[in-house]
């Protein structure tokens, strides 16, 4: 018996943005990426084409931090004393696209030197963090924006205390910005509409909704991310923005990642345990519709990528 | 519309100080006020007072019979608070808010309403929280609220059902439901129960500027299911206008005309359309947006009119 699979056609679609121009477009990336676009649910390929691939960014520092997990100084190695080597490997382990974390340590003289030494190390459209501080964002982010000007980074983290800063100098500079809610869809669409209104175009906004990690309220973000993406197929414009999330972030903070000593031995082997939950709970955001996932470890990177491969296959 | 006047509040820093300070001019102004405005009934409000009930609730009640002939509404957690109220109201029947379905407060308080003679408030509310589906709303009315009462020998004219109006900003999902509770409830019971709502709950956490174009277009939703009763602000006079409009189906004006006809199409459940509404009419697109809101439509912001 022949059965009919019954599909949905949606008004509304996903806004599509490019990351990172080239020289052709005014900046010197050896490639550009571009997210969004889609008019279903993530994966329905019978529903319609996936026009963007999802894809995924790798963490990097401008100083070697200091309370990242052994794990992960130890596959990163000596390039994490150096932003520039550190771009090189990430590049290498398979990244997309990269993220500069500027720490509070720096000063604008140094943020500068740093971006510029990673974009002369990889052609890989950036993003780039201040170290979270709003004060510090802001002093940090303005001289990068100006020094990166036609780069079309994305500048971040836009959250509602401190964001008209951040958008004003990428507006002025031709980048995108990052914006980010706690886990909320009220919030999330909140910001957008706070961002559009200073002016700064659908295509240049990213955002952000925030997760959380497997066993840490990961469900609850999974649910917020599909509820964004179904108000912005029914036709919300101010939800229609690509999604980006930091498993990578929240995944290396828990107690079964970062811990190798003192947990139950059934827990089993520790960098095993350590990769499987950055894996799981990237794959997790990506079948929720996240179109950037940021990691750390190389091989979470290679493992989700793969996923990735297998989810986009028609 | 029976409006219970919902200004005398422990939440405005203007009663509690006037508390504070056992102001009877205030509180005999604001009772009278509130009448003057329309008000059926006046809620009184003042927090459970567990050190100072005993004296408390008398002074209430006797500072307000002092200016007022209409029924007080009790508005407390603290049961002793209550009954000391109510031994000492003279005037009107008294309304008690509120009993819920949780098993201790249904044990008690409609017993004090039946001893009393007064008229209670029952929340569709179970000790587990509030239910999303209008079914399992209307449901606790018919399988825990009305049943308690009929066996105590309440009558049922005394019993007054509040099915919980939530806030459009986090509790999005329940604003149609709680319209839907309100539809049905009247049909859940021969005699149908009386209905009443805390109308202004559906904006808590709303930004000032937007709350009461949100509390008016959901009445205007409400009425148009058959709400007859609500606790609310009786001095918001572009409310009044809409409790005027629809229930004498007055459409004068333009916005009268707006404000009827989601009534009328909520009564014949029907969603309201873009086409009756003139979108280049800054008020009636603000007013159509919130209809989309509260219908959980479109996704709920502090700007959502700037989308």
């Amino acid at each position: 018996m022949p059965i009919e699979i019954p599909k949905d056609k949606w008004p509304g679609k996903i806004q599509s943005v490019t990351i990172g121009a080239a020289a052709a477009e005014g900046g010197t990336r050896t490639k550009s990426i571009t997210i969004g676009g889609q008019t279903c649910m993530p994966y329905l390929h019978y529903e319609a084409p996936m026009p963007n691939r999802p894809v995924i960014a790798i963490e990097i520092k401008s100083r070697k931090p200091d309370d990242w997990s052994s794990l992960l100084a130890e596959v990163w190695g000596d390039a994490m004393n150096d932003p520039a080597q550190w771009a090189k490997k990430a590049e290498e382990a398979g990244a997309d696209l990269l993220v500069l974390a500027l720490t509070l340590a720096d000063s604008p003289e140094d943020a500068v030197k740093a971006v510029k030494a990673v974009l002369g190390a990889s052609g890989l459209p950036l993003v780039v963090w201040g170290p979270g501080q709003a004060e510090k964002d802001n002093e940090l982010l303005v001289p990068v924006a100006e020094a990166a000007k036609g780069e079309k980074l994305v500048l971040g983290i836009c959250e509602d205390k401190n964001y008209r800063t951040i958008v004003a100098t990428a507006m002025a500079n031709g980048h995108l910005v990052q914006a980010r809610t706690p886990m909320d869809v009220n919030l999330s669409k909140q910001l957008n509409i706070l961002i559009s209104d200073m002016g700064m175009p659908h295509d240049r906004i990213i955002m952000d909704p925030t997760t959380g990690a497997l066993g840490y309220g990961i469900e609850y973000g999974y649910s917020v991310m599909e509820r964004l993406r179904l108000a912005a197929l029914q036709g919300d414009t101010m939800t229609q923005q690509p999604m980006m999330v930091t498993p990578g972030f929240e995944a290396w903070k828990t107690k079964e990642s970062k811990v190798g000593e003192g947990v139950p031995e059934s827990w089993g082997d520790w960098k095993a345990r350590a990769i499987n939950w950055e894996t799981l709970t990237a794959i997790a955001l990506v079948e929720s519709g996240a179109d950037i996932v940021v990691l750390r470890h190389p091989e979470s990177v290679k493992r989700v990528s793969e996923a990735i491969g297998e989810l986009i296959s028609v | 519309m029976f409006i219970i006047g919902e200004n005398i509040h422990i939440i405005s820093e203007k009663v509690k100080e006037a508390l504070t300070n056992r102001d009877r001019e205030f509180f005999m102004d604001l009772a009278v006020r509130q009448v003057e405005a329309g008000a059926k009934a006046v809620d009184i409000n003042l927090g459970p007072r567990k050190k100072d009930w005993a004296e408390v609730f008398p002074w209430i009640v006797e500072t307000v019979e002092t200016v007022v002939d209409v029924p007080l509404s009790i508005d407390t957690t603290n049961v002793d608070g209550m009954e000391a109220a109510l031994k000492t109201i003279k005037k009107a029947q008294p309304i008690l808010n509120s009993t819920s379905a949780e098993p201790e407060r249904l044990e008690k308080v409609p017993l004090l309403a039946k001893k009393y003679g007064a008229k209670v408030i029952a929340l569709t509310m179970r000790s587990e929280g509030i239910p999303v589906e209008a079914d399992a709303r209307v449901n606790i009315a018919v399988e825990s609220l009305i049943p308690r009462m009929m066996e105590i020998d309440l009558p049922m004219e005394n019993l007054i059902i509040d099915p919980l109006v939530l806030t459009v900003s986090g509790c999005q999902q329940y604003c149609p439901h709680l319209i839907e509770t309100v539809r049905t409830l009247q049909y859940a019971w021969d005699p149908a129960p009386n209905i009443s709502v805390g109308l202004s709950n559906v904006s808590n956490a709303v930004p000032n500027d937007n709350r009461p174009l949100i509390n008016r277009v959901y009445l205007a939703m409400l009425m148009g299911v058959g709400l007859q009763m609500m606790i609310a602000n009786p001095f918001d006079e572009k409310q009044n206008d809409v409790i005027r409009w629809i229930e004498t189906k007055d459409t004068g004006n333009p916005l009268a005309r707006v404000y009827n006809k989601i009534a009328e199409r909520t009564a014949n459940s029907e969603e309201p359309q873009m086409e009756d509404f003139d979108l280049t009419d800054a008020e009636q697109s603000a007013i159509w947006k919130t209809t989309q809101i509260l219908l959980n439509k479109v996704i709920y912001a502090d700007s959502y009119l700037m989308n």
